[in-house]
């Protein structure tokens, strides 16, 4: 049953790309995405409910594994792939109408984003560290096409600096896994498993620690500069900008958590080899470092979908320090918000694209007055930027909080004390650009009406959410985080 | 007594080898480069003819130039003679291989070429001083990757005697093949090609002011002097040749004064030669020489084989 | 397998690995475009003959498609799809530096030193000498070093791809050294996706040369904080 639901996980998206690779017709193109990403999260919830019930579930051969980690994770990532892939269709429709996109570029938009979810769902079930690594550098090929879909100048620049930068952080995470490898090549009997995470867990503590040390360092750097952790961060900014909106959402909901989990199940590894604070430590400080560099790019900024991106750093870097925190309740509130920051990203990305379409431009001093200008959309905007900067009563604020008290109870103090500096100074910075945005008159010229409204009950649904789980938490949600905090512990 | 006797007649009897061979050595690459560029080039005794006739002619010494200038076309030949008294080439170990090492050749080479370059300027003309100055800029990279090939051999023996390292280096054939061995010998053959002035480090054939050093440097020459000097860097040559093969590739060399060891010794040793001069040539035919600034770049290719040598020597073992 | 034909493997192992290290060497102290592609090509030659003298060696069959596939991809294909671009884009031949080449050279150089230490300390983990293969690891760190200076100090995009591929063949070269190769099916998919990145990468540099008239990444400096 196990190789029934895996291979349905990863064959559905496969399916869906060589649908779209052999038929170019728009409508047909729309149907497939939209039916694809619904049912592979269809997919992702009966995954969930059966690991509740057995607590993993594992393919005969080893490769493929899930725990209440990998089903969480892939739940949030197929909801976020669903989301997108429905406003992707009014996006392009609009796009073809005025002319930026043509046949030809919709249709490679369709595949990639297939292709996409598909390499997603890859590193998701991965057992064997080694698809974890086919998988992963094959999301930043997916995506590389993507940000460089309008072929502006630059897009191009981004493009290439995110291919680049994540290919040689990827580089260096191999040489992590061989490193990994080699520990446990004289521990496990079988030299087939001795890269499969399973089989590493058992054996945890007879793997030498000196080498999983070294390891982690690799790791750490090469899948955190896929996660977007400081300083590996550069590529995010110019990527995320460039990308459609959609893909942008979809890179900062899915990917950094499909990057969040490759180092998950690492720190996880090395924490049952090690037992002392290295990988905590380690995660502490790239953490507050993170969330330390995006706060001056934040309070300057020109473009909103920048400012995103640094938002996207901070959050990561906020994730990462509860992960280095490590008390159960830094985990549940690492995996809360895990879930907050994806619903929060979707929905301001997508928000920002119907900003752009009515104000042609990404400039946020060029854009004032929105409340009058698209009203919808600029709630939607204004409430948005409130959950994702950790305001009452949203979700974000119960994770954050969370994790605060958690840093103080477990007696990092000091860092519990800079994560709220940071995290105040961000939401200043935030308010302040968006209530120019938001308030005020528009400039006269300004003329462009909102998005259709299918997408913004979309943008409703998610934002209604968002507000939800700042108030209560539904007890099978409670029951799926804690499962993933859980795993966690190891 | 005998001892001594028996020692300098042999001695002797090496370095008439030596001096003899040498313009013949000279002459093979020129006629080799000849035959590349389609000519058929001056016979391969033509540098024996040239050393006869500049022994003949006058010499002319500049009003200026003090004994230094005079004094120095013998100090380097006497350098480049106790060299190849030390360089081992048909027998090992050499006669005289008690009186030096390693280390007193490369001095003993560095001699003839601080001389040379003061000698540059001592006759006050502008071309010395240009020749002399680059000649000791090239020097200063070119020294260090010497050192750095010629030691990782002598590492791999656990001695600087040359005729030491020459032995034991022919005992096992297996380490000829070792990488860091083998980079010495590429590290080593460029600095061959910087010191011996070769293209495309330096045109021994040109008298052009932008792409002379090494003429530069003995352009007011002439006469016996100009003989000598010419005699010392053919001799120069042939000492590199032969520390390159026989360093590195010690095969065929005689271990005995019998004479089949003798044959084959010298067989061996005019071979070997013979191939490298003519590699040489190859080298020289196909490269255009180098614009001087671009020099230090190849040298530092050069003393970065004899690192990596060096390196690889201590990850690797022998 | 008899003790001294495990040596002369051994040997020849050693002395592709020297030669691996010194075409990185020589890549770095070229200044010649089609010189970087021709080196790279002759260093995944010696990095397949490794492959194949570790399955001849020690039996390990599986390294051998990984083998070929080396010699094919990176030595064969790859190269000629980088030729081509070349002569299609009609670049200038000409690298430009950020560090000359003297300083590079020595840069390296130390690079070699440090990556031994770091070897040396991973090696440390194994109970007697190690076999002959380990040996190799202090090269394929240093290769990933160079590869990574490669990328960051030379101004033209190509030779950002040619320093990547070069960090992936130190990679390769790792698990070669320690781990004999990882299992068929994940080299397979590595090798997949370098060859797709290398593909991407290519098509990205057409359109940087159509929209910035030059590959110097000099130009791709607009987007800033």
């Amino acid at each position: 049953m196990s190789t029934i639901l895996f291979s349905l996980l990863i064959g559905t998206p496969i399916t869906a790309s060589v649908l779209c690779a052999v038929f170019h017709r728009r409508r047909i193109l729309e149907v497939i995405s939209v039916t694809s990403a619904g049912v592979t999260f269809l997919w992702a919830t009966w995954l969930m409910s059966v690991v509740i019930e057995h607590k993993t579930i594992s393919s005969p051969e080893g490769w493929w594994y899930a725990d209440g980690l990998s089903a969480y994770i892939a739940v949030i990532v197929c909801g976020s792939a669903l989301v997108v892939a429905l406003y992707s269709v009014g996006y392009l429709r609009r796009q073809v109408r005025s002319r930026n996109v043509d046949g030809r570029q919709l249709w490679l938009y369709y595949l990639l984003l297939n292709v996409f979810l598909f390499t997603m769902m890859l590193v998701l079930i991965s057992n064997n560290l080694g698809f974890l690594w086919i998988g992963t550098e094959a999301t930043t090929l997916a995506t590389a096409l993507l940000v460089a879909f309008y072929e502006r100048e630059s897009s191009i620049e981004a493009a290439w600096k995110y291919v680049i930068i994540c290919s040689v952080g990827i580089a260096l995470a191999l040489f992590g896994i061989i490193l990994t490898y080699f520990s446990a090549l004289h521990v496990v009997p079988a030299a087939g498993n001795a890269l499969n995470w399973s089989s590493l867990m058992v054996v945890a503590k007879e793997l030498d620690p000196a080498v999983l040390k070294l390891a982690f360092i690799f790791i750490l750097v090469g899948f955190g500069t896929k996660a977007g952790l400081a300083p590996m961060h550069t590529w995010k900014p110019d990527a995320y900008s460039e990308a459609p909106a959609p893909i942008s959402a979809l890179m900062a909901a899915g990917l950094v958590n499909v990057a969040l989990y490759s180092l998950m199940r690492f720190y996880i590894l090395v924490n049952a080899a090690l037992g002392d604070g290295y990988a905590s430590t380690l995660f502490l400080v790239f953490g507050l470092v993170s969330m330390g560099m995006a706060v001056p790019f934040i309070l300057l900024q020109r473009s909103f979908k920048r400012l995103l991106a640094y938002s996207s750093v901070e959050h990561v870097g906020i994730i990462v320090f509860a992960l280095g925190i490590g008390s159960p309740l830094a985990y549940f509130g690492a995996m809360l918000h895990l879930l907050v920051n994806a619903i929060a990203k979707v929905l301001l990305f997508l928000t920002a694209s119907n900003v752009r379409l009515a104000y042609k431009s990404k400039i946020m001093r060029k854009v004032s007055g929105a409340i009058t200008v698209i009203p919808v959309s600029a709630t939607f905007l204004i409430v948005g930027v409130f959950a994702l900067t950790g305001w009452p009563p949203f979700g974000a604020f119960v994770s954050e909080f969370t994790i605060v008290s958690a840093g103080f109870a477990s007696g990092h103090a000091v860092p519990s004390i800079l994560f709220i500096g940071f995290v105040v100074s961000i939401f200043v910075g935030f308010i302040y650009y968006i209530s120019k945005m938001v308030l005020g008159t528009p400039a006269a010229r300004v003329t462009g009406g909102d998005a259709d409204t299918a997408s913004l009950l979309l943008l409703g649904v998610l934002l209604a959410a968002l507000l939800l789980l700042g108030v209560y938490i539904p007890p099978p949600l409670q029951q799926c985080i804690q499962n993933a905090a859980a795993v966690l512990m190891g | 007594m005998n001892q001594i006797v028996t020692t300098i007649a042999t001695s002797l009897a090496h370095l008439v080898l030596v001096l003899a061979i040498a313009p013949l050595v000279t002459g093979v690459v020129r006629k080799t480069k000849a035959r590349f560029q389609n000519r058929r080039g001056a016979s391969v005794l033509q540098p024996y003819f040239d050393l006869a006739k500049l022994f003949t002619k006058e010499v002319v010494v500049s009003s200026v130039a003090s004994w230094l200038f005079q004094a120095t076309p013998y100090l380097v030949f006497g350098s480049m003679l106790v060299i190849a008294l030390l360089v081992p080439t048909v027998i090992t170990p050499v006669p005289l291989h008690w009186v030096g090492d390693i280390i007193t050749v490369i001095y003993l080479f560095a001699l003839g070429r601080f001389f040379i370059a003061l000698a540059g300027l001592d006759t006050g003309s502008a071309f010395g001083g240009l020749g002399s100055s680059r000649e000791m800029s090239i020097a200063s990279i070119v020294e260090p990757a010497m050192m750095l090939a010629i030691f990782t051999a002598s590492v791999t023996a656990g001695s600087t005697n040359l005729s030491i390292v020459v032995e034991r280096l022919s005992a096992s054939p297996l380490a000829m093949m070792n990488p860091a061995h083998l980079l010495a010998f590429a590290g080593l053959f460029i600095v061959m090609i910087a010191e011996t002035g070769r293209i495309p480090v330096d045109n021994p054939a040109t008298h052009l002011e932008l792409t002379m050093i090494h003429e530069a440097m003995i352009l007011e020459y002439s006469g016996r002097y100009l003989a000598l000097i010419e005699w010392a860097s053919q001799i120069k040559l042939v000492v590199f040749l032969a520390l390159l093969s026989n360093m590195f590739f010690p095969v065929g060399m005689a271990a005995t004064w019998s004479p089949w060891a003798l044959t084959v010794g010298v067989g061996a040793f005019c071979l070997k030669v013979t191939v490298l001069a003519v590699i040489v040539a190859v080298i020289e035919s196909m490269n255009a020489k180098l614009r001087l600034f671009r020099v230090p770049e190849l040298l530092m290719v050069a003393f970065i084989l004899s690192l990596l040598a060096l390196i690889l020597y201590f990850i690797i073992g022998a | 397998m008899s003790p001294t034909h495990i040596q002369s493997i051994g040997l020849l192992i050693d002395i592709c690995a020297a030669a691996i290290l010194v075409t990185a060497f020589l890549i770095v102290s070229s200044r010649n475009l089609g010189f970087y592609i021709r080196l790279f090509a002759l260093q995944s030659i010696f990095l397949g003959l490794v492959a194949l003298l570790v399955v001849i060696g020690y039996g390990e069959m599986h390294i051998l498609i990984a083998a070929v596939l080396t010699i094919v991809v990176k030595a064969v294909a790859i190269p000629i799809v980088l030729t081509k671009m070349i002569d299609r884009i009609q670049v200038q031949k000409e690298v430009g530096f950020s560090i000359n080449i003297t300083v590079s050279l020595l840069l390296c150089g130390g690079m070699v030193i440090v990556a031994d230490s770091v070897a040396q300390s991973i090696l440390a983990v194994q109970e007697g000498g190690g076999s002959a293969v380990s040996r190799v690891l202090s090269v394929s760190i240093a290769l990933m070093l160079i590869g990574l200076f490669i990328m960051t100090t030379r101004k033209k995009a190509l030779t950002q791809i040619i320093g990547l591929l070069t960090m992936e063949n130190g990679v390769f070269l790792s698990g070669l050294s320690i781990t004999y190769g990882m299992p068929l099916i994940v080299e397979v998919g590595i090798f997949f996706d370098i060859l797709i990145a290398v593909l991407i990468l290519g098509v990205f540099v057409f359109r940087i040369n159509k929209t910035f008239e030059s590959i110097n990444i000099d130009a791709l400096r607009s987007l800033r904080h």
